[in-house]
This record gives structure tokens, C-alpha cells and sequence, in this order.
């Protein structure tokens, strides 16, 4: 008796409708206003990505307060990525005590973003900047190096000004 | 007239309940599986073979890509096996905030697990409100190491760095809103008849089967087996941690669900205490510049999500890299188990037994 009537009540989909409709409801009242707290979708290409201080981005090139490229070739960094992406070529500059890398390529499209590379790194000369989009059309687009086409290691990239703190 | 004949199908390699690319080889009677044969090797990349030609130290990247949903595990298994080689002491923060952060993950895996498999049997509601809660944590990922899926959270000898800033705050507030999630899914699933109907019953697989084959975690203790490496053989700071392991005795897809669903439960009182007992201390143990082992061997397995992850490490005299590595993957051992529990189903049952195995692909082929 007590399982036709629960075959013929439907109990279990009413609780399960009585929850996304709460959920709806929740949404539905709130849309439109600022700060909704229910939403949990973000309009990505609108609304900017918001990216953690830790965030591993691209491969970039450090330079001091006088404009010198800060890395002096101990090639730590090379002998440490699993996947072998960097390349670099030591050189002399004028004026610089130091060793000067003639070359630094960067291969984008095989780097895994481990980030062991800027933990070898003894001098802090390079870093994951917080570049969140990372694609390109060509395959071109992903060697990067100090000079050539769009190649620009230093180039100024967003910093990611979010963090958990102020959350 | 009728020709009483078998037909032979496949199921994959590019069938979207198959969480991969696996193909099964079944031959049907009517509607019936006489006779099922899964083939893998489709994703192979020879993670063993690179991480014998890598140092110790960067071959912890590769662990992060075969089981994708839980890299945290994988992560802590293979920091640990180094750990033993190399007999280096991990000091107690680091401890316990890999013990944290191994939770987390496995909630993470258990929500994507959940999210599939109830998609794959057709409650479509449940995988919308489990990626809800697995995004937070992917969230606490990315705020703790930089990277949402591919982890490389550890390092051999403790962490790289502390936990960040306004960490315990996320973690609270997760942890407040995280048991009244767990109850919506189990509101929409537990009393639901078509969920009953599909998994009561459904791919049975006993404790004696399931024993012999090797089985390991939810699997093994839906069957009534309660072996969990985390009490049997605890690591990291898990002999510290209070928590029961839930088991079930049906042995069917329905018993797994709730084993699964109580373990979340267990996974989010650790990270409670994890949070309450933390200690204050160094993150990372003093480690020589280049870490060189004699020869030597360990075996060391810790508790995935999925089930027992073993690393096999030989070390060579004088060598910075493994001389032999081996997975134990628990993926790969568990799926072992599906023609046991698809033969003499039905084919429309499959899919459920697929699921509830849970298996990444990434992990099964390496
Ligand atoms: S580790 Fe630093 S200083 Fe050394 S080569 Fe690399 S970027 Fe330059
Ligand atoms: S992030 Fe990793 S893979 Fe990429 S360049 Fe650095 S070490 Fe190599």
C-alpha cells in the first residue's frame, strides 16, 4: 500500500523541482541589480578575468631601475624546465660586468606554466607575469625572444591586481 | 527466420560517456552483454619513460597530467615517494597543509565524479550545482599555487610557498556553504526513482571479485572491505586527523554514490581540523642543491580519490634521475573490473558502470 502510494504521489520530484526552483528564484529576483551574490557565472570577454597574485602566466624578461636586462646567464633556468623551451646565448655587452644573454627564446606553445623556471632563478630576473589570454592564431606567435616580429619578452603585461584578501 | 546471431560493437573511443577515450569491445546477445573487453592506450604519453629521463625534482610535473581531476594526489603521492628515497622530514605545517589541500582536491574529484556520472545516467540538474562547487575549490588552487587543474603543488621536502593571505577565509567559507550543498545533491538523487532504478542493482561487483582483481577505494568499500590507506598506513598528517571511513555491503552503483557522498563529508570535517590545528612553523625541510640517492627502492602508496596511487622509485648511485619509475594507477587496476560487472547486464547499463568506477583516462593509459 505505502509503495503505491508512493509510486503514485511523486514526492522525489517534487523535491527535486522544489530546489531548482528555489535556485531560480534566488536568481531570478536578484538579476539585474549590482553585487548579486547568487551568480556564479561570469560574462568573461566583457568583464575581464580576475586572476590570483599567484597566477602563472606568461614567461617575462625583468629589467633593473636602470633598464638592464637583469638575468646574467647562469642558464639555471634552462637546465631546469621538464619541457626544455628556453634557449639562451651567452654574450658580452659593453659596460656590464656581468654576462649578457644575446638570445632568450621562449617557446610558448610547449611551456606547461610549472613555474620552476623563476623558482631557479637566483637573481629574480624573470617571472609568470598574469596574462590570462595566451592564444594566437599562428604558431609564429608563440616563440618568444628579446627582439623580432611582436617578440618582445618585456613587454609590459596586466598585473593582476586581485587577491583572496579583499575578496 | 531469426537468426539467432551475436553482434559486436564498439563503445568509443569517442563516446562522451566513456570520460575519455576509451573503447569497449562488447558482443551483444539481443540486448544483453555476453562479452565485454575494454582497450586502452589511446592517450599514452610514457610518463614513466620521461620521468626516468627528468630529475627527481621536475618529474613532479608529469604526475599533475595523468590524473587531471586530482593532480593535488598525485602531487603528494610522488613528494612523499621522493620524501622516503631521499629520507628527507617534512615539518609539520607543511604537513598539514598538504593534508588540507589533499582533501580539497579529493572533493573536487568526488564533485566531478558525481557531476558525470549523474549526467551519463541523465540527471542533468546535479552537474550544474557540482561544477558550482568545484569551481571555489579550483579557485583555492589557483590562489595557492598559481594553476587551477595542472597543480604542481609540492615540492620534494615540504611546500614552495606558505598559504596565501585571506586563505582561511575562503576555506570558511566554503566549509559553512559546502554540507548544505551536499544535501541538495543528495535531495535531488537519493529519493529520485529513475536515479534508484538505474543504479540499485546495477554492476555489482563483490568483495571476493573485487579483492582478487585489486580493486582499491570507493569501489573496494561499497563492497563492505574498509581498507583505506589514509588508517591502514597513514602519511602525511592523517594519523592525526579523526575521521571514519564509511563503507556500504551491496557492491552496487547505488552503494558507491553514497559511499562517495559520505566521504565528502568525511574529506570536509579533516579540513576542518586541518584548519583548527594548523601549526606555525617553516614550510620547507633543508634540502642538499642536488638530490643524488643511492641505490635504493621504495614503494610508497597513498589514497587518491580514486584509489590507491603507488609510486615505484629506483634510484641509481650518482644519478639525479629515477633509474625506474612505475604507477601504481588506480584507474587503470579499477577498470579491470568492468567486464565482471558488465557481462550479463544490459547494455543500457554500461554506461553506469563506467561511471561509477570513476576513471580518468589520462591515468589508465599515462
Ligand atoms: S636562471 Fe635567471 S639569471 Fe639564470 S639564465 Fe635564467 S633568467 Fe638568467
Ligand atoms: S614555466 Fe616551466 S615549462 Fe615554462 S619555461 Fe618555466 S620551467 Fe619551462
Amino acid at each position: 500500500m505505502n509503495k503505491i502510494l508512493r509510486t503514485l504521489i511523486p514526492f522525489d520530484i517534487a523535491k527535486g523541482l522544489s530546489i531548482t526552483g528555489k535556485h531560480f528564484a534566488k536568481v531570478f529576483f536578484t538579476a539585474n541589480r549590482r553585487k548579486v551574490p547568487f551568480h556564479i557565472t561570469s560574462e568573461y570577454p566583457e568583464v575581464p578575468a580576475k586572476v590570483q597574485p599567484r597566477y602563472r602566466g606568461r614567461l617575462t624578461l625583468l629589467k633593473d631601475e636602470q633598464g638592464e636586462i637583469k638575468c646574467v646567464c647562469c642558464l639555471a633556468c634552462e637546465k631546469i624546465c621538464p619541457t626544455q623551451v628556453i634557449t639562451i646565448e651567452k654574450g658580452k655587452k659593453e659596460g656590464r660586468k656581468m654576462p649578457f644573454p644575446v638570445r632568450y627564446d621562449f617557446e610558448m606553445e610547449r611551456c606547461i606554466f610549472c613555474e620552476f623556471c623563476v623558482e631557479s632563478c637566483g637573481f629574480d630576473s624573470i617571472i609568470l607575469n598574469h596574462q590570462f589570454e595566451l592564444a594566437a592564431y599562428n604558431r609564429e606567435d608563440f616563440s618568444i625572444g628579446m627582439e623580432g616580429l611582436g617578440q618582445n619578452m618585456y613587454e609590459p603585461t596586466p598585473v593582476g591586481k586581485f587577491s583572496v584578501a579583499d575578496d | 527466420m531469426f537468426k539467432n546471431e551475436e553482434m559486436e560493437i564498439n563503445l568509443g573511443p569517442q563516446h562522451p560517456s566513456t570520460h575519455g577515450v576509451l573503447r569497449v569491445k562488447l558482443r551483444l546477445d539481443g540486448e544483453t552483454i555476453t562479452h565485454c573487453r575494454p582497450m586502452i592506450g589511446y592517450l599514452h604519453r610514457g610518463v614513466e619513460k620521461i620521468c626516468e629521463n627528468q630529475t627527481f625534482f621536475q618529474g613532479q610535473v608529469w604526475t599533475d597530467r595523468m590524473d587531471y581531476c586530482s593532480a593535488v594526489a598525485n602531487n603528494l603521492g610522488w613528494a612523499e615517494a621522493n620524501e622516503k628515497l631521499f629520507g628527507i622530514t617534512v615539518p609539520r605545517r607543511a604537513q598539514y597543509i598538504r593534508t588540507m589541500l589533499n582533501e580539497f582536491n579529493r572533493l573536487a574529484s568526488h564533485l566531478i565524479w558525481l557531476a558525470t556520472h549523474a549526467l551519463d545516467i541523465g540527471a542533468m540538474t546535479v552537474f550544474l550545482y557540482a561544477f558550482r562547487e568545484r569551481e571555489d575549490i579550483l579557485d583555492m588552487n589557483e590562489a595557492f599555487c598559481g594553476s587551477r587543474l595542472t597543480t604542481t603543488a609540492f615540492r620534494i621536502g615540504g611546500l614552495r610557498e606558505d598559504l596565501p593571505p585571506g586563505f582561511e577565509k575562503l576555506v570558511k567559507k566554503f566549509l559553512a556553504k559546502f554540507p548544505s550543498c551536499l544535501e541538495e545533491y543528495e535531495n535531488l538523487l537519493n529519493e529520485n526513482r529513475i536515479w534508484k532504478k538505474r543504479t540499485i542493482g546495477v554492476a555489482k561487483l563483490s568483495a571476493e571479485d573485487a579483492i582478487a582483481l585489486g580493486i582499491t577505494g570507493p569501489v573496494l568499500r561499497a563492497a563492505g572491505v574498509p581498507y583505506d590507506i589514509r588508517k591502514a598506513f597513514p602519511y602525511a598528517a592523517y594519523a592525526e586527523m579523526n575521521f571514519d571511513v564509511p563503507t556500504r555491503t551491496e557492491a552496487d552503483t547505488y552503494a558507491r554514490y553514497l559511499v562517495r557522498m559520505d566521504e565528502m563529508r568525511q574529506s570536509a570535517r579533516i579540513i576542518q581540523q586541518c584548519m583548527d590545528g594548523m601549526p606555525e612553523g617553516p614550510v620547507m625541510a633543508k634540502l642538499p642543491k642536488i638530490l643524488k640517492a643511492e641505490v635504493n627502492e621504495v614503494y610508497h602508496a597513498t589514497e587518491a580519490p580514486k584509489g590507491e596511487i603507488g609510486y615505484y622509485l629506483v634510484g641509481e648511485k650518482g644519478s639525479g634521475n629515477p633509474y625506474r619509475f612505475h604507477v601504481r594507477a588506480p584507474g587503470f587496476i579499477n577498470l579491470q573490473a568492468l567486464p565482471k560487472m558488465a557481462e550479463g547486464g544490459l547494455i543500457a547499463d554500461i554506461v553506469a558502470a563506467i561511471g561509477t568506477l570513476d576513471i580518468v583516462l589520462g591515468e589508465i593509459d599515462r
